[in-house]
C-alpha cells in the first residue's frame, strides 16, 4: 500500500517554485558582480568596483547606520514592552486580555501604508514629523506584533508549575522569571526579535512618509534609487543585504530552529 | 497569588504605548477624510463633507483602481495556492533530507528585503532587462515584451513576494492530516486522486483559507512592489494614497482612500475568521 | 519539623465555593493524605497551603506560625507537583540545588546535600544527566529529592504517582513511606487514589465538593464510613436502590425487593424512606447451600490473579458482586451453581442518595 507520498510531478513541479522564488535573488547578485550596468547572460565581465563605491559613499553609509539603528533600537523597546505584556496575557493576568492581544496585533491587520499615513499625520500635528523618536515609536509599532506572538507561543507550551515550582522552592517572582521562564522561553524570543529587526530593517511603506530629508533609511534610499534607474551600485548593496540576511537565518537556524517560529 | 494588580502594571506600557501611537494616530486621521480639500488652497477649515467618499465610490478613475488592486488580490491568492500546494506538499511528505533545505529556501527569499526582491524583477523584467535580452537573443521575439508596468509585473512580483506565507501556511496545514485518515481510505478502496480529493484537500482547506486571507490581504495593502513594477501610472490603492498624501497633497482624498482600504482589510479578516469559526463548529 | 494546620480554609471562584470551612491539623511528622475526587477541592487546598493560590476564608499555620498571607517563597515548603515541573534546562544537580541557592547556601555545603538528597534517592549517579534522560520513576525521585533538599518544614505531593505505570507505583509507594518515615517529615499527600492514601497515610481526610466527609485513621475510614460519601468511594462497592423497612438503634431493615430483606447497621432514613444500599464485594461472603444467607446463583465468574470476583444473581433479581481469595473450595464454583450470601449488617449501608 503506498502511502500519499509526493511523486514525480509534484517533486519537479516543488522544485521549479523553489527555483521561481530564487530567481530575482541571484539576478541580483550577478548584476553586483557584473562590469555592465545592464545585465546579460553571461555578464560579459566581473568586477567588485560597485561594492567600492558603494562602501565608500557616505549617503549609503549614513543609510545603513540608520537602519541598523531603527532596527536595533525598535526591536530592544519591543522586547522589553511585548514580552511583559504577554507574559500577563499568558497568565491570565488581567481583565480583557483579549483586547490587548487584538490591538497589538492590529497593526499587522491595519494595511502598513495606512499605519503610515496615519502616523505622518499624527506626527505632524505633535511636531514629531522626520524626527528620531517618531521614526523610533512607528518601527516599535510595527515590531511589537511579532514579539509579543512568539513570546505567547512561547510562554503558552511551558507547564505553567515550573514556575511554581521555582516559587515553592524560595525563589521570588523576579527571580522564577529570570531563573526559569527566561531560559526557556529564550529561543522563541531570539526568533521573535529576529523576525522583528528584520521586519524593522525591511520596512518602506511606514518609514517612507516619517523619514526627514537629511536622514533616511537603506530600503528607502534603495527605493528611492530605483525610482531613479536601475544602477549596479544599488545591486550591491542588495547582494550586501542578502549576503547578512542568509547567514543570519543560518545562524538562527541553528542555535534556535528558526522555521519553528514562523 | 497573580493579582490583576501586577498583570496591568506589566501591560500598562505597551497598552499605552499602542494607544498613543497607533489608536490616536488612525483615530485623528478619520475627522480629515470628512474634510474638503480645495486645490492650490489645501483643507478648508470648517465644513465637513462625505464628499471624499462619494467620489471614490463614483468616480471611473477610483472604480478602476479599485477594481484593479481586487482583482491583482485574486489573481495572486490564486497563483500562490496552485504554486504553493505543490511545493508545500513536497516538503510535508517528501523525502525528510529534503524537507530543512527546501524550508530555508522558502524563508529565505520571504525575509530578504522587498525593495531587493522587487529590485531583483525589475532587473528582470524590464525592457531592457534579462528576460527580453534573454529572448531576443535567442530570436524568438523581435521587440522586447511590456512585462513590466502593466497587470503582468504586479502579478509576477506579488506571488513571488508572497508565495512564501502561503507555503508555510499550507505545510502547516498538511503537517497536521493524521496519516491514518489518509491510509483508511485507501484500505477502504480509494485510489491516489480519490484520497488526495477526497481527503487531503477538504482537510487542508481551513489552511489554506486562512494562507489565502493572509495573501490576498497582504497584495491589496501592498505599496513598494506595485510602485516599482507597476511605475508611476499603473496604480493601485496603496500606491494611489502614496501619492494623494506626498504628491498631490490632497490628504482628503488619500484618508478616505485609507479607511476604505482598511475597512476591506478588516471586513475580509472579520468574514475568514465567522467563516472559521463556523467550519470549526461542523469538524 | 512542624505541625501543619488550617482554621476555617474556604476558597470561592466567582460565588462558587470549591472548599468550605475546612478546619484540621496535620501533626508533627504525621503523613496525613487529602482524598477524594477530581473536583473535590484537594488540589485547592494543597495549592492553597502551598501559597499559590490565596484563601477566600480562614488560615494556615505551620507550626504557629500563621502563612496565610507569605508568599509561596517564604513558607519553607518542599513541593512535589503530578507533572514534577523539573526544570528541563538545568541539570538533575542543579535542580536539587535550586532550592539551595535561594537560601544561600555556600558551595561547600551545597554540593554535601544535593549529593546527599541525591543518595536518599538513589540516583547519586544521574547528577549530571538533565531530566529529559532519566525515566519517569527516577524524575519522580528527583523532584523528591529537590522538594527535600532545603530540608523543609512541610512536604506536600499532589498526586505524585498519578503519571506512573502500576508496578512502579507500588514500589514508590513503599520508598515514599520509607523515605517520610526515616525523615519524620510532616506530609500532605492529595491524591484519588484510595488504595494510596489507605496504604501510606497515617491519617486520611475524605473530601466531597469542597466539604470534608471524614478524617481518620485509614481502619476507620475503610471499616466505619462516616457518610454515604465515604461508604461508596472507598473500596470496591455494590449499590443497589432499596426501601427502610424496619428501624432499630442505628440499624434496621432493608428492602431490596420483594421478600429479600438485609439487616444493616447503619441505617440513616425513616421507614418506608429509598435509600442507596451499599455493600462491598468483599463483605459478601459465598456460604455454602443450606447455610444462613440470601440464596442466589452465580452468573459469571471473573479471575484476576489474587482474587476471583462472582456475579451472583438472587432469586429476587436483584444481582450483587462477591468477591473471595483465588484459591479454596470457594474459588473454583462454576457458572450455574446455586449459592447463599452471607452478609454482616456492618457491612450494609443504607443512605439516603445525595
Amino acid at each position: 500500500m503506498s502511502d500519499m507520498m509526493p511523486r514525480r510531478p509534484t517533486a519537479i513541479a516543488a522544485w521549479a517554485v523553489i527555483v521561481f522564488l530564487q530567481v530575482p535573488v541571484l539576478v541580483v547578485v550577478l548584476a553586483a558582480f557584473s562590469t555592465t550596468s545592464y545585465l546579460t547572460i553571461p555578464p560579459q565581465g566581473w568586477t567588485l568596483a560597485w561594492f567600492g563605491k558603494v562602501l565608500s559613499d557616505p549617503a549609503w553609509l549614513s543609510a545603513i547606520r540608520m537602519s541598523l539603528f531603527l532596527a536595533a533600537g525598535s526591536t530592544v523597546v519591543a522586547l522589553v514592552l511585548g514580552v511583559a505584556a504577554a507574559y500577563a496575557i499568558a497568565h491570565r493576568m488581567l481583565p480583557g486580555s483579549e483586547m490587548l492581544t487584538a490591538l497589538v496585533m492590529a497593526p499587522l491587520v491595519m494595511p502598513s501604508v495606512v499605519i503610515g499615513v496615519a502616523m505622518l499625520q499624527y506626527f505632524s500635528l505633535i511636531g514629531l514629523r522626520g524626527s528620531l523618536v517618531g521614526l523610533l515609536c512607528a518601527h516599535v509599532v510595527i515590531t511589537v506584533p511579532y514579539i509579543v506572538r512568539s513570546a505567547l507561543a512561547s510562554l503558552g507550551g511551558l507547564d505553567a508549575s515550573l514556575e511554581e515550582a521555582a516559587r515553592v522552592l524560595g525563589a521570588t517572582g523576579l527571580e522564577a522569571f529570570r531563573l526559569v521562564t527566561l531560559p526557556l522561553i529564550r529561543p522563541g524570543l531570539v526568533a521573535g526579535a529576529l523576525f522583528a529587526f528584520i521586519t524593522s530593517l525591511d520596512n518602506v511603506p511606514v518609514t517612507i512618509f516619517l523619514i526627514s530629508a537629511r536622514q533616511t533609511t537603506l530600503p528607502v534610499l534603495i527605493f528611492s534609487s530605483v525610482e531613479m534607474g536601475v544602477d549596479p551600485s544599488v545591486a550591491a548593496i542588495s547582494t550586501l543585504l542578502i549576503v547578512v540576511t542568509g547567514l543570519v537565518l543560518l545562524v538562527a537556524e541553528r542555535r534556535t530552529g528558526f522555521h519553528r517560529f514562523i | 497569588m497573580r493579582p490583576a494588580r501586577h498583570g496591568m502594571a506589566l501591560a500598562a506600557p505597551l497598552a499605552l504605548f499602542l494607544a498613543a501611537f497607533f489608536v490616536m494616530p488612525v483615530l485623528l486621521t478619520l475627522p480629515t477624510s470628512f474634510r474638503e480639500y480645495v486645490p492650490g488652497m489645501g483643507i478648508t477649515a470648517g465644513s465637513w463633507t462625505l464628499g471624499n467618499y462619494r467620489e471614490i465610490l463614483a468616480d471611473s478613475y477610483y472604480r478602476e483602481v479599485m477594481w484593479r488592486t481586487l482583482g491583482l488580490g485574486a489573481a495572486v491568492t490564486l497563483a500562490c495556492v496552485l504554486l504553493g500546494y505543490p511545493l508545500a506538499f513536497m516538503i510535508a511528505r517528501g523525502p525528510a533530507r529534503w524537507r530543512m533545505p527546501m524550508m530555508m529556501l522558502v524563508i529565505f527569499p520571504m525575509m530578504l528585503n522587498l525593495v531587493v526582491r522587487s529590485f531583483g524583477w525589475i532587473a528582470l523584467l524590464a525592457n531592457r532587462g534579462l528576460v527580453n535580452n534573454l529572448l531576443m537573443d535567442l530570436g524568438l521575439i523581435a521587440a522586447p515584451l511590456k512585462l513590466m508596468f502593466n497587470l503582468t509585473g504586479l502579478m509576477i512580483g506579488l506571488t513571488h513576494i508572497y508565495l512564501p506565507f502561503m507555503v508555510l501556511m499550507l505545510v502547516a496545514a498538511i503537517q497536521n492530516i493524521p496519516r491514518d485518515v489518509e491510509v483508511a481510505a485507501m484500505t477502504l478502496g480509494s485510489s491516489r486522486l480519490h484520497v488526495f480529493t477526497a481527503i487531503t484537500l477538504p482537510l487542508t482547506a481551513p489552511g489554506m483559507l486562512a494562507g489565502s486571507i493572509l495573501v490576498f490581504v497582504l497584495t491589496i495593502s501592498a505599496l513598494v512592489t506595485p510602485r516599482m513594477l507597476g511605475g508611476p501610472t499603473f496604480k493601485v490603492m496603496a500606491t494611489l494614497i502614496y501619492d494623494e498624501y506626498m504628491q498631490t497633497l490632497d490628504w482628503p482624498t488619500g484618508s478616505a482612500l485609507a479607511f476604505v482600504l482598511s475597512g476591506l482589510a478588516i471586513a475580509i479578516i472579520w468574514a475568514s475568521s465567522r467563516l472559521t469559526r463556523r467550519w470549526a463548529g461542523t469538524a | 519539623m512542624s505541625s501543619l494546620s488550617f482554621d476555617r480554609l474556604g476558597k470561592s471562584y466567582d460565588s462558587v465555593e470549591v472548599v468550605r470551612q475546612i478546619s484540621l491539623t496535620v501533626g508533627e511528622g504525621e503523613f496525613v493524605a487529602l482524598l477524594g475526587p477530581s473536583g473535590c477541592g484537594k488540589t485547592t487546598i494543597l495549592r492553597m497551603v502551598a501559597g499559590l493560590v490565596q484563601p477566600s476564608t480562614g488560615r494556615i499555620l505551620i507550626g504557629d506560625e500563621d502563612v496565610t498571607a507569605l508568599p509561596p517563597n517564604k513558607r519553607g515548603l518542599g513541593l512535589v507537583f503530578q507533572s514534577y515541573a523539573l526544570f528541563p534546562h538545568l541539570t538533575v544537580f542543579e535542580n536539587v540545588a535550586f532550592g539551595l541557592r535561594r537560601q544561600g547556601v555556600a558551595a561547600a555545603e551545597l554540593k554535601r546535600r544535593v549529593e546527599d538528597a541525591l543518595a536518599m534517592v538513589r540516583l547519586h549517579a544521574h547528577g549530571g544527566r538533565y531530566p529529559r534522560q532519566l525515566s519517569g520513576g527516577q524524575q519522580q525521585r528527583v523532584a523528591m529529592a529537590r522538594a527535600l533538599a532545603p530540608r523543609p518544614r512541610v512536604l506536600l505531593f499532589d498526586e505524585p504517582l498519578s503519571n506512573l505505570d502500576a508496578q512502579l507505583r507500588d514500589e514508590m509507594q513503599i520508598e515514599l513511606k520509607r523515605l517520610q518515615r526515616s525523615l519524620g517529615i510532616t506530609t500532605l499527600f492529595v491524591t484519588h487514589d484510595q488504595s494510596e492514601a489507605l496504604s501510606m497515610a497515617d491519617r486520611v481526610c475524605v473530601l466531597a465538593n469542597g466539604v470534608m466527609q471524614q478524617f481518620d485513621t485509614p481502619e476507620e475510614v475503610y471499616h466505619r464510613p462516616a457518610t454515604a460519601f465515604v461508604a461508596s468511594f472507598i473500596g470496591k462497592p455494590n449499590r443497589l436502590p432499596g426501601t427502610i423497612a424496619g428501624r432499630d438503634g442505628a440499624g434496621g431493615t432493608v428492602r431490596l425487593g420483594p421478600g429479600c430483606t438485609l439487616a444493616s447497621a447503619h441505617v440513616t432514613a425513616a421507614v418506608g424512606a429509598v435509600v442507596e444500599v451499599v455493600i462491598r464485594h468483599e463483605a459478601i461472603h459465598i456460604v455454602p447451600e443450606g447455610a444462613d444467607g440470601l440464596a442466589g446463583t452465580i452468573t459469571l465468574r471473573a479471575f484476576n490473579g489474587a482474587r476471583v470476583h462472582y456475579v451472583v444473581r438472587l432469586d429476587e433479581g436483584v444481582e450483587l458482586v462477591a468477591e473471595t481469595a483465588s484459591s479454596g473450595a470457594l474459588a473454583a464454583l462454576a457458572v450455574g451453581t446455586a449459592v447463599r450470601l452471607a452478609i454482616a449488617p456492618e457491612a450494609v449501608f443504607a443512605m439516603v442518595p445525595a
